[in-house]
């Protein structure tokens, strides 16, 4: 965001707030009512987001530091909380299944983030093209999956990849005598990445086609003056302008892979190499609903908007350094 | 601002959910004459409102309306667990037996013996009894439960030339020849370590037990590694498939090809298996090979119906859960409806099963198999309070084995990760002398 | 079709045929188009070939399903009695979590735009102490992944009496910080301020000044912020299985799964899932089809302008 914000001419709206200043300055009497609406209008948004965002998130942070213990073979015989220090981050950090699951999600967000981005650029640009027939059908068909919720897609998924079921592996089998595996300790995680890419991937070119349609026609025409072929127009001029989109893209997708949830929860019945922890999510899960220990639960959600958060900021950084 | 205003509040006193125990509160008094009360009942039986509604229509004060959640740990009990700790639920649930510790655990349990259990006690099995007390008190219905024999394909194990195993060593010698034909003597399921914990439990090892000092665990003792190594080698040796799990579709697709020799599982995968396309006739059941020491056979599965901690009615619903799970037209409703698994009481199969079966060739397998199983049970076995945490553990590990991992290595990496589990619990708990 | 499509007044594509020179040397190059359309007909099968297998598998039986194979349908053509059974099974329940999508991604939706433009258009039009505090908490609110705050919240509504109602849902729906972040960008670039002023004169609130003219010039980015919001909600999947218990209250992702996983004990479920998935699919399916030419407007001015 600070790329973006980097651009725009000045902060908050530079001539705005400027104009603001002479306003009230101009009519004193309207002064009370110009202070008070900015905070009428924003705050219902404020209230309901301290309810669902910052309250949840101190929650999480009190429960983290907690600790319950239980006397007798039950508990039966008295049950305290007390306050834990870090035991509870500790325990979550030793837990060797959870810190798993964390590089596998950053294994799966740097091959499938960058194929995605890749691949809905690549399609922006061929629809794009003039030599592209009917791109309308194909930017609606690619569109499509993003309607499908993660859950369903999941369930439709999974019935190609089960053996038995799935009409590929029969086809497969029937051409090339091999039977693939999509549901193996090796491949099911690439199988989730092909559901999420298969998801999303039309979405994100449909953003990045947004912003090819944004570039002022004068600089095709200049390209074209200079004698530039299709290739250099998307090297030097469409790639370079439609960055934000895929600044914003990226970020959006580094968040998502973080939240997987509903894919390998759902394969997880189908295949026997998804653990209880297999995402940092689903691990979070588990420990608060099957474990019910709420309080290393809520440490490892607290530990997952962390890392969210570092990698979103880390790319942003990254991308704000290189394009100065 | 209200809303967060009192949410401020809430976070202020906001406790860890599950830490007030009901049992210590007073006994809930039963509905008053006339009273017309309706109890909830969570479960994944399949229609089991149609057994309610039998009850129903001869208690019109006391009405059951069933709703049904997923099984168990595929998130049946999250919603309970959500919902106790939210401070509803339901008045009934399905718990398995295994599971009643650690519903224990969260306090989301009504002790039955302060309603009275006690005079029932004695219609029900006393193995399946002595699972669900606990710490001197009764914390679940038995509902049904599954003795375990093995289902197998007699045209298959004749094409193979092999006879049909009644011991575990001899299961290891003919499958060779069975998989020659490119079929499986069996699956082995890696992720779903309750199977494994069944054979343990024949084999005679109890993993767990409490003692007036704590808990002890003796999970990686001979028994159990014996029978880890077993099946390390049946795996090294690709005599079973570890790529479909029993009754998963994969396994359903296997079966219908003929690939699967036979299935070591409770009395419940009768039903399963006539959904297997195109098997009428092709199967029968005989008793589960045996290990050298230990017991006949042992118990998979196994649910009860629990009085929920948020239970407004607990009486009630204890005296519905008694009729359904012990009266002759409850437990046929069950078995018609629902295609129960083993019924808990104590002197009546169902009518259903004493009957041949047309599926398994007319063949009277109920009272061949798995009722003289029933009888020859591990008594010493207990439950424990982090079961399906040390099972997920446990099938974690068993995981292991599609990358070189062993099937011993996880046992013993389980026992050790249990125990951590219980001491971060703060309960207490120590290895067996061995 | 892209001068339909198009809300602005040139696309690449125009502009290559209205200049006429470049769009006739590349029409001169047939080899390129048809390699071009020949990709992007292999990425529409990719897209397409799960949907055309559920169409196929929602007609067949459950031992057709089994026994057939997949992309072509089955002996026995059993599409209108699945389709009956899932709009009948339990009492009608399918119809019931289509409405309670309905409901949640609706109400949520209409809400969420409106509380996040009022808030995007005080931040960009008016100074005030606050501001940037504000603005950076919310656009921290964009990075938290939504699935780290639905356990804790799910806590706290419990303390709340909450928890499993419909509430637990909608009212975290309420909330788009994202779409609050894309509002303050268009309004502080699009709504003119010299216009606010000239309303101030003639003697509007402030509160009438956003609904008349904030509101409307910001209308293209508020229909992206709806979409994005509804599609977010109908999508979610976690915050109500975490919320919800109550089958009466699921949304549509809820309920199939509920029926999904049943099938390995009850196969019979694999008809009634296979049919409810064809029938949430389909009118999403429409939805996002009608729906992509209106999605691009505002999210390109924000990005564009960001």
């Amino acid at each position: 965001m600070t790329t973006q914000t980097a651009r725009t001419p000045g902060p908050a709206g530079g001539p705005t707030t400027g104009a603001a200043a002479t306003r009230s300055a101009a009519r004193p009497r309207k002064r009370g009512a110009v202070d008070r609406a900015p905070w009428i209008l924003v705050s219902p948004f404020l209230a309901l987001f301290l309810l669902t965002f910052i309250l949840p998130i101190l929650v999480a942070i009190v429960q983290s530091f907690t600790k319950v213990t239980r006397a007798g073979l039950f508990g039966e015989e008295g049950v305290t909380s007390t306050f834990a220090w870090f035991e509870n981050y500790r325990l979550v950090l030793e837990d060797g299944n959870f810190v798993a699951s964390i590089w596998r999600m950053l294994l799966f967000g740097i091959v499938q983030v960058p194929v995605m981005i890749v691949a809905a650029t690549v399609l922006a640009l061929l629809l794009e093209s003039a030599s592209a027939r009917w791109p309308g059908f194909f930017r609606a068909t690619f569109f499509l999956p993003y309607g499908i919720p993660g859950v369903i897609a999941t369930i439709l998924w999974s019935f190609l990849y089960v053996p038995g079921l799935s009409p590929i592996i029969d086809v497969s089998e029937m051409l090339f005598g091999y039977t693939p595996d999509f549901l193996g300790a090796g491949t099911v995680l690439w199988s989730i990445a092909n559901i999420v890419t298969w998801t999303y991937a039309g979405y994100n070119m449909l953003i990045i086609v947004a912003q090819l349609k944004a570039i002022p026609s004068e600089l095709y025409e200049a390209a074209r003056v200079d004698g530039a072929g299709p290739w250099r127009t998307a090297t030097s001029i469409q790639l370079p302008l439609i960055r934000p989109a895929l600044v914003l893209t990226t970020v959006f997708s580094i968040i998502g892979t973080l939240q997987l949830f509903a894919e390998p929860q759902l394969l997880k019945s189908v295949s026997p190499a998804i653990d209880s922890q297999y995402t940092p999510n689903l691990s979070a899960y588990t420990t608060a609903f099957a474990y019910n220990d709420y309080n290393l639960a809520a440490a490892q959600s607290v530990l997952i908007a962390l890392v969210a958060f570092a990698l979103s900021f880390l790319f942003l950084r990254l991308t704000n350094r290189s394009s100065r | 601002m209200g809303l967060a205003g009192g949410a401020a509040a809430a976070l202020a006193g906001c406790a860890t959910p599950g830490t007030t125990s009901v049992n210590t509160q007073p006994v809930v008094p039963a509905a008053a004459a006339g009273e017309k009360i309706t109890l909830t009942y969570w479960a994944w039986l399949k229609d089991l409102q149609k057994v309610a509604d039998i009850w129903n229509a001869k208690n019109p004060n006391v009405q059951v309306e069933v709703s049904w959640i997923p099984g168990g740990n595929d998130g049946g009990y999250q919603k309970m667990y959500s919902a106790l700790a939210a401070g509803g639920g339901p008045d009934l649930g399905q718990v398995e037996m295994r599971s009643i510790p650690e519903f224990m655990l969260v306090n989301g349990l009504v002790d039955l013996r302060r309603y009275g259990i006690d005079e029932h006690a004695d219609r029900f099995d006393e193995t399946l009894w002595s699972q669900v007390g606990f710490a001197d008190g009764v914390y679940g219905i038995p509902q049904d439960s599954g003795p375990v024999g093995m289902y197998y394909r007699p045209d298959l194990y004749e094409q193979a030339g092999v006879p049909v195993p009644t011991t575990w060593t001899q299961w290891a010698e003919v499958a060779p020849a069975i998989r020659e034909l490119g079929v499986f003597i069996d699956a082995f399921a890696l992720d779903d370590a309750s199977i494994f914990g069944g054979h343990a439990m024949q084999a005679g090892a109890t993993w767990l037990r409490s003692t007036d000092d704590g808990w002890v665990i003796d999970m990686a003792d001979e028994i159990t590694l014996d029978v880890a190594r077993f099946f390390d080698k049946a795996i090294d040796d690709d005599l079973v498939t570890t790529s479909a799990n029993p009754f998963s579709p994969g396994w359903y697709a296997a079966a219908a090809d003929d690939k699967i020799a036979s299935l070591v599982q409770a009395s419940w995968g009768d039903a399963l298996l006539e959904s297997v396309s195109g098997a009428e006739g092709k199967w029968r059941v005989a008793p589960a090979p045996r290990w050298e020491h230990g017991y006949g056979s042992s118990f998979i599965g196994g649910s009860t119906a629990a009085v929920l901690a948020n239970s407004k009615h607990p009486k009630e619903a204890m005296e519905f859960a008694v009729w359904m799970t012990t009266s002759p037209e409850g437990v046929d409703a069950m078995i018609e409806h629902s295609g129960i698994g083993w019924s808990p009481a104590r002197d009546y199969i169902g009518a259903a099963r004493e009957e041949p079966s047309e599926f398994f060739g007319g063949q009277r397998y109920n009272t061949e198999v798995f009722q003289p199983a029933t009888q020859q049970q591990n008594p010493d076995w207990q439950w424990w309070p982090i079961t399906q945490q040390t099972f997920n553990i446990l099938g974690d590990g068993f995981r292991g084995k599609a990358t070189g991992g062993t099937l011993v290595d996880a046992v013993v990496a389980a026992e050790q990760r249990t125990i951590e589990v219980f001491r971060q619990k703060g309960l207490t708990i120590r290895k067996a002398d061995r | 079709m892209t001068a339909t499509v198009s809300t602005r007044p040139r696309t690449a594509a125009d502009q290559g045929a209205a200049a006429g020179e470049p769009g006739q040397v590349r029409r001169g190059q047939p080899a390129t188009k048809i390699i071009v359309t020949g990709i992007l007909v292999v990425v529409a099968l990719y897209f397409l070939v799960p949907v055309y297998w559920v169409v196929v598998a929602a007609s067949k039986t459950t031992d057709d399903l089994f026994g057939t194979n997949g992309f072509w349908f089955g002996d026995t053509f059993a599409l209108f009695d699945n389709l009956a059974a899932v709009l009948t099974y339990g009492g009608g329940v399918f119809v019931r979590w289509l409405g309670n999508s309905v409901l949640y991604a609706g109400v949520g939706g209409l809400i969420a735009t409106y509380l996040a433009a009022a808030g995007g258009y005080a931040l960009a039009k008016y100074r005030f102490r606050g501001n940037n505090l504000v603005f950076g908490l919310v656009l921290g609110g964009v990075l938290v992944p939504g699935t780290a705050t639905a356990l804790p919240l799910f806590l706290l509504f419990s303390q709340l009496g909450l928890a499993n109602t419909y509430w637990s849902v909608l009212i975290p729906s309420l909330v788009s910080p994202f779409g609050f972040f894309l509002c303050r960008i268009y309004a502080d670039s699009s709504v003119d301020s010299s216009l606010m002023e000239a309303a101030r004169i003639d003697g509007a609130g402030e509160l009438r000044i956003f609904h008349t003219i904030g509101l409307r010039i910001m209308t293209p980015a508020l229909v992206t912020v709806f979409l994005f919001q509804i599609v977010g909600i109908w999508n979610n999947y976690f915050l109500p299985l975490v919320m919800l218990s109550d089958q009466e209250l699921y949304p549509i992702t809820l309920g199939l799964n509920n029926w999904n996983s049943q099938t390995d004990r009850l196969p019979e479920f694999y008809e009634l899932t296979t049919g409810g998935v064809l029938l949430s699919v389909i009118p999403l399916a429409i939805a996002m089809i009608v729906l992509q030419r209106f999605w691009r407007g505002g999210l390109t001015e924000g990005a564009v302008k960001a």
